[in-house]
């Protein structure tokens, strides 16, 4: 077979693949057509390799200022922001809210409890420290850091679920934290669901970028150059203007045995945590067991396993606990959005109902 | 390790560092040792079947090349047998005897169904390409075997490729872990460049189409024939980006270093043909099919059964090649049927375009015969993305009904992220086109230092503030 040799290496191609070989060595792509490999092509005149390397790491020297600048940028767009929910964060952290009573929980507390029907019938300044996708673990967590910030309130009422024993085992919307990891509770408890949160505080647009896909950080510069989303939420109360949704006959369709929740021993620790919490700082604890959809009740295969659990504190620690099972809207769809939520329409009715409760417990206290 | 990993962006730099500070000696040790590490980080043990696969097509190629008579070609079936065995065993195994005994059920024998539960290797398939045409290219003459054991290693292992491809040929590879690279400016901005368009495509657009698609063929049934239009359309450019982007980012990391990896696509989507479309896609594996299948079983210079034979049998292989699945197997023959298709038809075709006065140069033709290239090409990404021919056939019958233009968005894709998937694909385009017209890099080229350095920022940090991060691998991984 006739060979010939290749070029660069010496070794022995037959005419073919080497004609192949030179085709295919400086063949471009359509897309993006390169230097020849050999370097031939220097248009800035680059020809020591120390300079190469200095313009490389000047670049990537200003790649990552802008990367510190805007993280810089974001955070501290999110933390100016007045309205919405980082609004209602800023007002925690700031320690501007100081309220007599605060409701502590997740979204079934931020879209159930009005704080201005509370501030109304009670005649005490109230504030929803509620967040959305949150097991007991953060709502305690927020709560401490309330406490560092504020004066502390003399009630708090902490909304039940029946997923209140479940611990965290990821962090849900984790970018409404990363303008507040310096917080040491808040830090402490998402470190302990996910050991990689230290990303989201030391390298610069992780938390916003990596970890987030509600693109929080276009909030974050639209708030720095002054622009605040529209208000949705009232003294941390989220008022949800939607009717019933079939996302529960999904559920219900996709689960047709019964549904259980998990008991952990870490999520009973949890609802512990806070009672001694309270009790430090001599704090008045109410349990409420917001209202829940009847038929999400009879679904709840473990429920008075669940309940048991209650009691047991409430009894221990002489806790009063307010139990909405039997809300007399609970069959009514026109009051819920799903079998968790009620909606606005909703909320304002149980709203009265615990202030007007509230009113008489604190009246007798 | 992933290049779209944290673990990445630290590794990569070291590499480079390591790598021209080194002397020529220790070079290919490092990048040997390089290459390790970064196939470990997925799963370590999976190391020991490479280096079965190296020993084998190592000592294979030099006994080869050192025997004459009938004698090297049984070595070739050897060492081509020895590492099919591999990818048998890991990729084909529970496929094979699955289908087996689904058939003997059929029948109406009760066989137990085996389980063996093995995780197939990242790039097996690819790096046993590369191997084998290592071994084919030393019994045809065409390359010299390797004796340096850790040059022939790092070939196969060569990281920037060594999961997912372009698949190399020995001719074009191998000499270059003998050449000296000198640091080069000018290689390692064009390298990185060309990383930086490779994580665009997957971050930006590959990794959130991949959200909506993701949710609508795991469960075809509860979405409407617009959801599974957009996803099919959506899945078309997610496996384009995801697959061009690895390749983007492979080649670049390569040129960093100074090595130059062969193309792998060339804007596959503006082919005028089925067959245009397959050398301009994946065209490492459609030249790999071709000179070591498609030619050897006769190519196209046979009887025209034969042809139509070999075309088949190629695609078939092709496919299974994808996968141990049905659906890749159904997905290749439907690409072999395309294209025997058009060539049984190209005259017809041809006069019915001249009846209506459009030859071959017009631009309406044209159009045609892209817009038609493309929905063939989706139907046929139909099958390839569906979990079982059950869901392909329902996405296929189900395409056209029941729009419903209030329900688009699916469960992870709201449709908040819909404007930044479109503009995304617009991004894209628009690159590839002015890609075409002009040569990009060096129209920037000629901008001064303060416009072009804004210019690559930008680009850094849209793919950085844009880009999905959802610890994905890349598709052809699985392959």
């Amino acid at each position: 077979m006739l060979l010939q040799k290749s070029a660069r290496s010496g070794q022995l191609l037959s005419p073919k693949t080497y004609s192949a070989v030179m085709e295919r060595q400086y063949a471009v792509s359509d897309e993006l057509e390169l230097a020849p490999v050999d370097g031939s092509v220097d248009p800035d005149q680059v020809q020591h390799r120390f300079s190469g390397v200095l313009r490389l790491a000047c670049f990537f020297g200003m790649i990552l200022v802008l990367f510190f600048l805007m993280n810089a940028m974001i955070t501290s767009g999110l933390r100016r922001t007045k309205t919405s929910a980082f609004g209602s964060w800023n007002q925690v952290m700031e320690g501007k809210v100081n309220a007599d009573i605060v409701v502590v929980g997740s979204s079934r507390a931020s879209v159930q409890y009005d704080p201005r029907t509370i501030e109304a019938v009670t005649g005490h300044s109230a504030y929803n420290l509620g967040i959305n996708g949150t097991q007991t673990d953060m709502q305690v967590a927020f709560f401490k850091a309330y406490l560092e910030h504020n004066r502390k309130p003399h009630t708090v009422l902490f909304n039940l679920d029946a997923f209140a024993f479940v611990t965290s085992h990821e962090v849900f919307n984790p970018a409404q934290y990363m303008p507040y990891l310096y917080d040491r509770a808040l830090y402490d408890a998402l470190r302990k669901i996910n050991p990689e949160i230290w990303k989201s505080r030391y390298l610069p647009l992780y938390g916003y970028v990596v970890e987030d896909m509600n693109y929080t950080w276009v909030h974050g510069i639209e708030a720095f150059f002054g622009h605040s989303p529209a208000e949705d939420y009232f003294l941390g109360f989220n008022p949800r203007y939607r009717s019933w949704s079939s996302d529960f006959e999904r559920y219900q369709a996709a689960n047709p045995k019964k549904v259980s929740f998990d008991i952990e021993p870490a999520g009973v620790a949890d609802v512990e945590d806070l009672i001694q919490v309270c009790k430090k700082n001599g704090i008045d604890l109410i349990f409420i067991y917001s209202p829940e959809y009847k038929q999400m009740q009879m679904m709840t295969s473990n429920r008075a396993e669940i309940f048991d659990h209650f009691r047991k504190f409430t009894e221990q620690y002489n806790i009063p606990m307010w139990d909405y099972s039997d809300w007399p809207h609970d069959s009514d769809t026109s009051f819920f959005y799903n079998s968790q939520h009620l909606n606005a329409t909703g909320a304002a009715a149980f709203s009265l109902d615990v202030a007007d409760r509230l009113r008489q417990y604190l009246t007798a206290q | 390790m992933l290049f779209n990993s944290l673990q990445f962006a630290i590794f990569f730099p070291i590499v480079v560092g390591g790598y021209f500070l080194l002397s020529q000696r220790w070079r290919v040790p490092w990048l040997l040792a390089a290459s390790c590490l970064f196939y470990m980080a997925f799963i370590p043990s999976y190391i020991l079947i490479l280096l079965v696969t190296i020993l084998i097509d190592y000592f294979a190629g030099i006994y080869i090349e050192r025997m004459e008579g009938h004698g090297r070609k049984t070595l070739l079936w050897v060492s081509i047998l020895s590492t099919c065995t591999v990818l048998f065993i890991f990729k084909y195994y529970g496929f094979f005897v699955g289908s087996f005994v689904s058939v003997v059920q059929l029948l109406g024998w009760n066989l137990p169904r085996p389980v063996l539960s093995i995780i197939l290797p990242i790039g097996l398939s690819f790096h046993t390409f590369q191997s084998l045409s290592y071994v084919i290219e030393v019994y045809r003459g065409n390359q010299r075997a390797e004796r340096n054991f850790l040059v022939y290693a790092t070939y196969v292992m060569f990281f920037p490729q060594l999961v997912a491809g372009p698949i190399e040929r020995p001719q074009n590879l191998l000499h270059q872990f003998r050449d000296w690279h000198e640091f080069s400016y000018v290689n390692v901005t064009a390298g990185l460049k060309r990383m930086a368009w490779g994580f665009f495509k997957k971050l930006v657009v590959a990794d959130r189409l991949a959200l909506y698609v993701n949710d609508v063929y795991t469960y075809p049934r509860a979405y409407n024939g617009l959801q599974l239009t957009i996803a099919t359309v959506f899945f078309a450019y997610q496996i384009y980006c995801d697959f061009s982007g690895y390749s983007d980012i492979a080649i670049g990391a390569a040129q960093v270093l100074g090595f130059r990896l062969m193309e792998n696509f060339r804007t596959p989507y503006y082919s005028l043909s089925t067959s245009e479309f397959w050398r301009r896609w994946h065209i490492s594996l459609s030249t790999w099919f071709k000179d070591y299948v498609y030619v050897p079983l006769g190519g196209s210079r046979v009887r025209k059964n034969r042809h139509i034979f070999n075309l088949l049998v190629t695609f078939g292989v092709s496919g299974l090649w994808h996968g141990a699945n049905w659906t890749y197997v159904i997905w290749g023959l439907l690409n072999g049927f395309y294209l025997v298709f058009g060539w049984l038809t190209k005259e017809w075709r041809d006069r019915l375009f001249a009846l209506f006065g459009l030859q071959e140069d017009t631009r309406i033709r044209k159009v045609i015969m892209l817009a038609s290239t493309v929905v063939l090409t989706c139907f046929a990404w139909i099958v390839f993305r569906a979990r079982n021919i059950g869901d392909a056939a329902y996405v296929f019958t189900h395409l056209g009904s029941g729009w419903n233009f209030h329900q688009i968005a699916t469960e992870q894709f709201l449709l908040r992220q819909m404007p930044v998937a479109i503009a995304s694909i617009l991004v894209l385009e628009i690159g590839q086109l002015w890609g075409r017209a002009v040569s990009v890099p060096n129209l920037i080229q000629k901008l001064p230092l303060p416009a072009r350095w804004t210019l690559y920022a930008s680009l850094v940090m849209t793919v950085v503030m844009f880009g999905i991060y959802k610890k994905t691998q890349f598709i052809y991984f699985q392959f």
